[in-house]
């Protein structure tokens, strides 16, 4: 369709290019057909489990390409000028890093402190023995009644929960539960200052309390693993770990 | 500076016709120069913008999530929109540089027309958001980060429409600069196509990484 010197001023007029424009548009569109199919694999089980880690890699892998040809044809700039290059492609390598930066650092948790509490409270854990003549209110449940009781909610959160409390709360909640004098209060007797329902407890990892005496976990938690970490609180009610901080709040109601 | 050589001029390509801009001591034309400055420098804004969705969308306190609200058909018709745009842009641009101006203005306003069925599209996902499901950028961490970059990408196509618009206009009625008409357009298309490869990549990193989890 396109006579490049058809028309009245068209005198040294370079030749159209719209054949080759209208290919990358069809392999751009066949490209996104291919994404969009993905996400719906997930209803061929035959064909989405075997192959599980291969879509993600793919999809990026995929718009990655788009990416590509656009910039590289329709913006021609694979053929142009390495000034325009050099423009485009050094700020676009800056902003991928801190991408990728940012993309790892809420995949590993970013805690500068994590690990030295982490340790801190493995050894702890280690050191302790329990009572021998045992609390005077409810006995505590072995972790493996709990467990169960808790898989059903949870599944396996419950040792994630575990797990982070071990990370995130031994430093002031002591490596028992028991709360340390002046920081944490005791989350292993029956009586709580917030509320000791799920919902309270959810509320107290996120939201934080006492003006962040007890800090907010929103920003270093994911909702998931706060939910973990609230049903384990929940699981140390009655332990009464020896040493323990005294009761501070109303008896639980739940 | 030293005047532009004949090796440089030789060496710049699409240049054959249009040697009346103003050119740079590079024989570039400046405008194209500055255009793909800029462009360098939103790829850090929209990647601050996606790399801060990316870091606080699954911190939320509350939903509704990610899964709760988006909905694949509304995305992918607006992303073959903006596709589609995206090839009469280029369109454009080569008619344009054949100094065919009529189909010229006839690409660009079709360009603008798929542009402003995207908006159109956006402020329908975002009533619908905000309306019946409840998500506002008050909500939660997913729905401040969702709302400040797709509303962004979103505030970028609606000035390319504009520019769109008023690039027809000023074709139609021959009021650009005989000569720098051509660069003009192709400026305009590096613009347009950059907003174009912005979706792209929240299409697939937001949307689409949301239906395979
Ligand atoms: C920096 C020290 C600190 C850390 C770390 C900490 N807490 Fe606390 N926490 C406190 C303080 C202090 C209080 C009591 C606030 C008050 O007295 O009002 C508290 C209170 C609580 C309460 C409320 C108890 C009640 O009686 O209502 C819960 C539940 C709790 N923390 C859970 C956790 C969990 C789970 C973590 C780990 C994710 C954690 N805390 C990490 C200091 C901390």
């Amino acid at each position: 369709m396109s006579h490049a010197h058809t028309e009245d001023q068209a005198q040294s007029a370079p030749h159209s290019h719209k054949k080759h424009y209208l290919i990358i548009a069809a392999i751009l569109t066949v490209v996104t057909g291919i994404e969009l199919g993905i996400p719906f694999l997930k209803n061929v089980p035959s064909i989405w489990v075997p192959f599980q880690p291969v879509w993600v890699p793919l999809l990026l892998l995929l718009s990655v390409g788009k990416f590509g040809a656009v910039v590289g044809e329709f913006m021609h700039l694979r053929q142009d000028r390495s000034i325009f290059k050099i423009l485009f492609i050094s700020p676009l390598a800056l902003a991928l890093l801190c991408l990728t930066t940012v993309t790892l650092m809420s995949i590993v948790h970013f805690e500068p402190f994590g690990k030295g509490y982490a340790a801190t409270a493995v050894d702890l854990r280690n050191g302790y023995t329990p009572p021998s003549d045992g609390p005077k209110c409810d006995p505590p449940l072995p972790d493996d009644q709990f467990k169960a009781a808790y898989a059903k909610a949870e599944g396996a959160g419950f040792e994630t929960g575990k797990k982070i409390f071990g990370e995130k709360c031994v430093a002031c909640h002591g490596p028992a539960g028991g709360g340390m004098p002046n920081l944490g209060l005791n989350l292993t007797d029956t009586c709580y200052k917030y509320g000791g329902t799920f919902k309270d407890l959810y509320q107290t990892v996120a939201l934080g309390r006492a003006d962040g005496r007890m800090p907010s976990q929103a920003a270093a938690l994911k909702s998931e693993e706060i939910r973990q970490v609230a049903y384990f609180v929940r699981s140390l009610r009655g332990k009464n770990v020896p040493g323990g901080q005294p009761c501070v709040g109303e008896p639980a109601k739940d | 500076m030293s005047a532009p050589t004949a090796e440089l001029l030789e060496a710049a390509p699409d240049h054959g016709h249009h040697q009346t801009v103003e050119n740079n001591f590079l024989g570039l034309p400046n405008i194209k120069l500055a255009m793909w400055a800029f462009l360098g420098s939103e790829c850090m804004f929209f990647g601050s913008l996606i790399g801060t969705y990316f870091f606080y969308h699954d911190h939320s306190l509350g939903g509704p999530l990610p899964q709760d609200v988006f909905s694949l058909n509304i995305t992918s018709i607006s992303t073959f929109l903006l596709l589609t745009s995206s090839l009469t842009m280029a369109l454009a641009v080569d008619s344009m540089k054949q100094n065919r101006f009529p189909p010229a203005v006839k690409y660009i306003l079709t360009t603008a027309a798929l542009g402003a069925a995207f908006v159109g599209f956006q402020i329908y996902e975002f009533s619908e958001f905000v309306l019946e499901k409840h998500l506002t950028p008050q909500t939660s961490l997913f729905g401040s980060t969702f709302f400040i970059m797709t509303g962004f990408h979103g505030a970028h196509v609606t000035v390319g429409v504009i520019w769109l618009l008023m690039m027809a206009a000023l074709i139609s009625k021959k009021k650009l600069v005989p000569g720098r008409e051509a660069t003009n357009v192709e400026v305009m298309g590096l613009y347009w196509h950059f907003v174009d490869i912005v979706w792209i990549v929240i299409f697939t990193f937001v949307y689409l990484l949301e239906f395979i989890k």
